[in-house]
């Protein structure tokens, strides 16, 4: 292996810039709609938001430790099947729907876990496809609580009443301003998930989420309990992938297995982190960038083809950035030589 | 008791198909150490090859193997060539979502140059049934399974008799050595890919005549195949052949005596008992 | 999670004790019937032709599998059935034979992790880990990723990861293969302060040289069973022990 050129020392401050871009991104992202009042800009946005959420949270298993699952559409549809019967079936409002929607997909991902976590590589990919499908054929077959096929519709939001007062009640609004509850929702929701991720990364839990990724039996030998952290770190996805499935099934209106539970909701999440860069905080971020507009640009003059681009973008991306979008970019930063340090012939070591 | 052996005798026969498919996923993993998750694309690409052969110049779905073989094997090649070759060294995971991809590519190629209609094949003998006393045996699995019986014949003997044969067990057994005695074992892969993907498509081909006919038909097929290679044991022909009789069998039985509607979860249920308790495969032969 | 550190092993005790330890792969026994015990604050060589059951041993030791049959006691207490973490919790680490850095986080991320296993607080592990590179003397390379190291620096990566645990012993799996005469030289000075400072090691290795420097007893093993044990000079003049190398060069 050549031994790579010494690298130039991190300048100070630099790591102040994300944090004032994102600040601003922040700013400019929340007063958007005061600006921008097409409907159709919020829904794109509305769907960004969505997309980093399933990103961010699968990045959390997936990206950091390692464990690809392919079947992330289980707790989705938890989600957003919880949260939609309570509300069509018990009138239960959906914000506090949400709650045992989140309780009952931490179950399920405790009772998942303990089943493939044995499991290794590509065969915990096997059992997490399969644990999904299974779920995707209960909601398909147990129509007394799902409707099977037909799905749930939602007739219309609820008002959302605090103290007897009416904060908000989306089916009194406007058309135009129906979609803005949703985007700050989806906003806030989005930046609490990269907040957690930031979080997670800068804690004890990445350093031992990352060292499960690298080497499992190396972890297992320094001391990392397999089984709790890897269970952990799939609480921490479950829980906020099923808190955007709730979120979906609110905001489109209508969910059926067709479009919660498939593997081609599984896969989606996958490729958003895999197209911007597994196991890194913005990763998901460029994915959905790149993931959305394409799909819904495609979608208005071309119809149902967002799988085929998806299917074609996977495989670009696994042949030719496996490390994703930012870590191509980070290769090109990084093989670009020192400015002052003498170039060492390759299999040289540079003493120090 | 007749419900019984009706069921069972079903699907000893749809096994043998499923026992094709198996196979084929069995050797391109047994070669390369990949999963091919597009595999059940592979067998709706057959079928629809022998749909339009059929509807288009009037081909009868069994005499039409002997074009979808030799497509399918191409067709194997030419994916193993583009994109297979190039992860072989990749992270498992990553060949695992190139195949997924390479699959919603097909599938929706599919969907869109064909449409997502159902389409239904039917020959004069596709609802025509043999009476062995008292037992009804669908004609056209019955022609299936001799057909899937000969062929399997024809890849045992390949697989043990002949160089190139001997040649890709040798690559499967032990890769860096089979390359040590001068097997080109880049060859092998590709002739492997095209074997499975050959088998895949006449797995399509033979139940075309009973099967609905869509785009999306190929995931249910990815999906059996894994649990009867798992069952079988990751690597053996001879495991995926009795995988894929036991998996016919278990879904006719439990379509038989449940629902119809649970047989596919009865199916994947299955597999995940059979991950966790013995990954290695009811005969005990794992690579992995 | 509880980092809090175990009570210590006393001075002079048992700290390891092998019974009678066995293992077998369906028909194969790749360890029969291994008894031996390492008294704390010493070095033990574990020797033995290619495939006598070495690794198999620690991995036995250490909880990677259970052994089928006999017991190991660490610091009087059974070990047999706890998994790997709970090994090292109670202080017993090891190092791999074919090394296995965490290639993707940085030498100081890979330290960290070790340090982890004492503290839940990121700045007291990466004080922790400082610490345990300078011991290595790779505290001038923490930002580089532990993939892209020299052999040399990635085994000594690895031995600054499992000190960072804080264990009262190290098991190291040929610490010094593939390294040149100066790298080994480095690490046998490294065992023999590790000694100093009154850890307790066993040692797998195959330069003899090394060995006799550094063992205080020695432990043979071939095709799984022990050979011979006792003081280096005996166990190394052994004729049976010669014999079991023949057909391998003796360095």
């Amino acid at each position: 292996m050549r031994t790579p050129l010494p690298l130039p020392p991190k300048p100070r401050g630099v790591a102040a810039m994300p944090l004032v871009l994102g600040g601003a991104v922040l700013a400019v992202l929340a007063v958007l709609p005061l600006f921008e009042k097409s409907p159709y800009t919020h829904h794109i946005f509305i769907l960004l938001f969505l997309a980093i959420i399933m990103g961010e949270a699968w990045n959390v298993l997936g990206g950091y430790t390692g464990q690809y699952s392919v079947g992330h559409a289980a707790y989705f549809g938890v989600g957003a099947y919880v949260t939609m019967i309570l509300l069509d079936k018990h009138q239960v409002a959906p914000w506090l729907g949400l709650w045992p929607a989140i309780v009952l997909s931490l179950v399920v991902a405790l009772v998942i876990g303990a089943i493939t976590f044995r499991l290794r590589g590509p065969y915990f990919v096997l059992a997490s496809i399969a644990v999904a499908e299974i779920f995707r054929l209960i909601a398909l077959n147990w129509k007394d609580l799902t409707n099977g096929a037909e799905g749930i519709l939602l007739v219309s939001l609820p008002p959302l009443v605090v103290g007897g007062k009416t904060l908000l009640d989306v089916s009194a609004m406007p058309a135009e301003q129906a979609k803005i509850p949703f985007y700050y929702a989806g906003l806030g929701l989005a930046v609490v998930v990269i907040a957690v991720n930031w979080a997670v990364q800068h804690s004890k839990l990445g350093y031992y989420f990352q060292a499960i990724r690298e080497d499992q039996d190396a972890a297992h030998s320094l001391g990392i309990n397999l089984s709790f952290w890897k269970n952990l770190a799939l609480l921490i996805s479950a829980a906020f992938t099923a808190w955007a499935g709730s979120f979906y099934a609110l905001y489109t209106g209508f969910i059926d297995p067709n479009n919660t539970l498939t593997t081609d909701v599984s896969v989606q999440m996958v490729l958003i982190c895999i197209i911007g860069g597994i196991g890194t905080i913005l990763g998901p971020v460029v994915g959905a960038l790149v993931v959305v507009p394409l799909s819904e640009g495609l979608r208005a003059n071309f119809g149902q083809v967002h799988a085929l681009v998806y299917g074609i973008l996977v495989v670009l991306v696994i042949l030719f950035m496996p490390d994703g979008i930012l870590g191509f970019v980070k290769k090109l930063a990084t093989r670009r030589p020192a400015p002052a340090a003498p170039t060492a012939p390759p299999g040289t070591e540079v003493k120090a | 008791m007749t419900v019984f052996l009706q069921s069972l005798i079903s699907g000893l026969l749809v096994g043998g198909v499923y026992a094709l498919i198996g196979i084929g996923l069995t050797i391109i993993f047994g070669v390369m150490r990949v999963i091919n998750f597009a595999h059940g694309e592979l067998v709706m690409v057959g079928m629809y090859i022998t749909f339009f052969a059929f509807s288009l110049f009037g081909i009868d779905p069994f005499v039409g193997i002997v074009i979808v073989i030799p497509l399918m094997f191409l067709f194997g090649a030419f994916l193993q060539k583009t994109f297979i070759n190039r992860v072989l060294n990749a992270l498992p995971q990553n060949q695992i979502l190139l195949t997924i991809g390479l699959g919603l590519v097909m599938s929706n190629t599919v969907m869109l140059l064909f449409t997502s209609d159902y389409r239904i094949l039917s020959t004069s003998y596709s609802s025509g049934s043999v009476n062995l006393g008292g037992i009804s045996i669908s004609e056209p699995l019955t022609i299936s399974f001799l057909i899937t019986a000969a062929i399997t014949g024809a890849l045992y003997w390949f697989l043990i008799k002949t160089d190139t044969g001997q040649a890709i067990r040798a690559t499967a057994q032990d890769r860096d050595a089979a390359q040590l005695m001068g097997v080109n074992v880049r060859r092998m892969s590709v002739i492997a890919t095209g074997i499975g993907a050959a088998l895949a498509g006449t797995a399509g081909a033979l139940i075309s005549p009973t099967y609905y006919i869509f785009p999306q038909v190929g995931s249910a097929f990815t999906l059996k195949a894994f649990v009867i290679v798992v069952l079988g044991g990751m690597g053996s022909v001879v495991g995926a052949t009795i995988g894929g009789l036991i998996i016919g069998v278990s879904e006719s039985l439990s379509a038989a005596y449940v629902s119809s509607g649970l047989k596919e979860l009865f199916v994947y249920v299955l597999f995940l008992l059979v991950l966790v308790f013995k990954p290695a495969g009811l005969l005990g032969k794992s690579r992995m | 999670m509880s980092t809090a550190l175990p009570e210590k092993a006393v001075a002079g005790s048992n700290i390891l004790e092998v019974k009678h330890v066995s293992k077998f792969f369906g028909g194969l026994a790749a360890n029969s019937d291994v008894t031996f015990t390492v008294k704390q604050g010493t070095i033990l060589g574990l020797i033995g032709p290619n495939g006598a059951g070495k690794t198999t041993l620690f991995n036995c030791i250490t909880g990677y599998y259970p052994p089928s049959r006999g017991e190991v006691l660490f610091k009087g207490q059974l070990m047999n059935g706890l998994p790997p973490d709970k090994v090292a919790k109670l202080g017993m680490v090891r190092t791999w034979q074919k090394v296995r850095p965490l290639a993707k986080m940085t030498v100081l991320d890979n330290v960290m992790v070790g340090a982890l296993a004492r503290t839940n607080h990121l700045g007291v592990a990466r004080e922790i880990a400082h610490e345990q590179l300078k011991v290595v003397r790779m505290d001038h390379r923490t930002d580089r990723l532990a993939g892209g190291l020299p052999i040399g620096e990635r085994k000594k990566l690895e031995i600054a990861r499992a000190l960072a645990t804080k264990p009262e012993m190290v098991l190291l799996d040929e610490v010094m293969g593939g390294l040149n005469t100066a790298e080994k030289d480095e690490i046998i000075q490294l065992i023999l302060d590790l000694k100093k400072r009154g850890f307790t090691q066993v040692v797998i290795e195959h330069d003899m040289k090394a060995i006799m420097r550094i063992s205080d007893r020695i432990v043979c093993l071939n095709s799984g069973e022990k050979l011979a044990e006792g003081e280096p000079r005996e166990v190394v003049s052994n004729k049976d022990v010669i014999t079991a190398y023949l057909g391998e060069a003796i360095e």
